[in-house]
């Protein structure tokens, strides 16, 4: 079983050898507010109960059958982090089975590197606090080396705060992507240093451009402004690295037209294109209990009072097993 | 027009132009951004490019000469030898790669991908080739950066004698030896290695 409470997201996921059993979540509602660290944590206590009995009723297995469990220990806030991390020691102490921590970016990677059955993959990761562009390395141990990343904030908190901006309605990505299809080029700030990025130069011009010229034509360049900012850099580093599958994974995988830029680089030079169903590409539990199970099979448990959590645990520090 | 070597943005070509042998590189258009974005980015980076590469050649620094410049692509003398990472690399040419760096740095013209990957050798010549990153700068921190991938990408002996050629070549260097230490003891350079 796997847990995963790094934000918004309180999800259970139930796997046996690799295989989906359930991937079950509830959710705190960001209203146009955003999110409210304390507020999402008591949200996460009161649905904890509710999505793992809904996980194991999806699933058909009893409580007594898992055989371990695993919960995201980062990155991500603090508070959300400590209610996914007490719920799995609480099971894990209960049955009597062994636990390990996960690192959320590493899950959100590995889920879709096997959904995409892909080998050595580049990997984009965007999602809400997170831009980064990932290779498998092995020394000093096997990480997931960061090529490039965002020099500020992830791409999607980059959206959401424009969105707010403009008063527009949650789920920010999606209502920014239906107005741009209706917006014309308005020419923005674009910052590439070789394969990193930053975006807060973006968001400070688009947004004083809010009232100026419509919402429309605003969405339509903050996007692909963005999203080619995400594309240069990631080209960068499939020709640098001689690689020649790329996955596409995190929140912002959801868009469809970032999606459909990434195949158009990949075809360009014949390369594979890889990104998994939305359900993986949200936060979820699933991609945390394949991960853990694989953790697990390979003796790589963790004792209970070294469970610990750690809001800014960066990818290239976690072991990838 | 035979392809020489192809990257993320541009592909480069041998020619021959006004009899001389020559090398264009040509930034293509990308199909995945929308046509707008596309040109302007290949335009300002086309005219960026010549634009240091001339101020660099002016500083007397060793770059293949400008023979025309279009819209999207920069036709250049062709410069033989090997690239430095290829060959091997005598102490005299760190001495004297530290120096060319001070004199571009003099002018202002900051390279932006300073590696031994980036420069060719032929005899007793170095050239400093491909200045698609490169920017027109005077800021001590852009400077810093090009000693910090040079220091990344060599033995820390060579870098030493490179480091001490170029203190000696550049006015300022001081200050930008300072902000390289600088910028080392921030956190994300320290956990990250350079690709």
């Amino acid at each position: 079983m796997g847990i995963e409470s790094s934000a918004h997201t309180f999800g259970v996921g139930i796997v046996d050898n690799g295989r989906m059993l359930a991937n079950e979540k509830m959710m705190y509602d960001v209203g146009t507010h955003g999110m409210i660290p304390a507020k999402v944590a008591e949200t996460h206590v009161k649905n904890a109960g509710t999505v793992i009995e809904t996980a194991l009723g999806k699933a058909k297995v009893s409580m007594r059958e898992i055989e371990g469990v695993g919960y995201t220990k980062g990155p991500g806030i603090g508070a959300c982090l400590q209610i996914g991390q007490l719920a799995a020691k609480t099971i894990a102490i209960g049955l009597g089975v062994k636990i390990t921590p996960v690192n959320h970016a590493v899950a959100h990677v590995e889920i879709t590197k096997h959904e995409s059955k892909m080998k050595d993959p580049i990997a984009l990761y965007v999602s809400g606090g997170n831009s980064q562009i990932l290779k498998l390395a092995q020394t000093p141990f096997p990480h997931y080396q960061i090529l490039g990343e965002t020099f500020d904030v992830g791409v999607g908190n980059m959206l959401d705060a424009f969105a707010r901006e403009i008063k527009l309605k949650p789920a920010w990505g999606s209502t920014v992507a239906k107005l741009a299809a209706n917006g014309r080029y308005v020419e923005m700030p674009y910052t590439v240093k070789g394969m990193d990025f930053a975006f807060t130069g973006l968001l400070t011009y688009a947004s004083e451009l809010a009232g100026k010229r419509s919402n429309e034509d605003l969405c339509y360049s903050i996007q692909e402004t963005s999203f080619s900012m995400l594309c240069e850099a990631t080209e960068r580093a499939l020709l640098l690295t001689n690689s020649d599958e790329l996955e596409l994974c995190g929140g912002v995988a959801q868009s469809s037209r970032l999606q459909e830029m990434l195949r158009s680089v990949c075809k360009e030079h014949g390369m594979r294109f890889g990104v998994a169903k939305n359900e993986y590409n949200a936060d979820n539990g699933g991609m945390i209990a394949y991960v853990a199970e694989r953790m697990l099979k390979k003796g790589a448990s963790e004792t209970i009072a070294k469970c610990d959590i750690q809001q800014k645990y960066r990818i290239d520090k976690a072991v990838v097993v | 027009m035979r392809k020489l070597s192809e990257g993320a943005e541009a592909k480069v070509f041998s020619t021959r132009l006004f009899g001389v042998d020559a090398v264009v590189k040509q930034r293509h258009a990308k199909a995945y951004r929308i046509k707008e974005l596309d040109e302007t980015l290949r335009a300002t980076r086309t005219k960026k490019e010549a634009k240091a590469m001339l101020r660099a050649y002016e500083a007397g620094v060793n770059v293949p000469r400008i023979l025309g410049v279009g819209k999207f692509s920069i036709y250049m003398e062709r410069k033989s030898g090997r690239l430095m990472k290829d060959s091997r690399m005598k102490d005299m040419d760190f001495r004297k790669l530290g120096s060319l760096l001070a004199l571009m740095h003099g002018a202002d013209v900051v390279h932006g991908d300073f590696t031994p990957a980036n420069v060719m050798i032929h005899g007793k010549e170095l050239c400093v080739i491909d200045f698609g990153l490169s920017d027109i700068s005077s800021s001590v921190e852009d400077k810093a950066l090009d000693l910090l991938l040079m220091k990344r990408s060599v033995g820390e002996p060579q870098y030493r004698i490179f480091a001490r050629a170029y203190a000696k070549g550049l006015s300022n260097s001081k200050q930008i030896l300072a902000r390289l230490a600088e910028v080392e003891r921030r956190g994300r350079y320290q956990t990250r290695t350079l690709a």
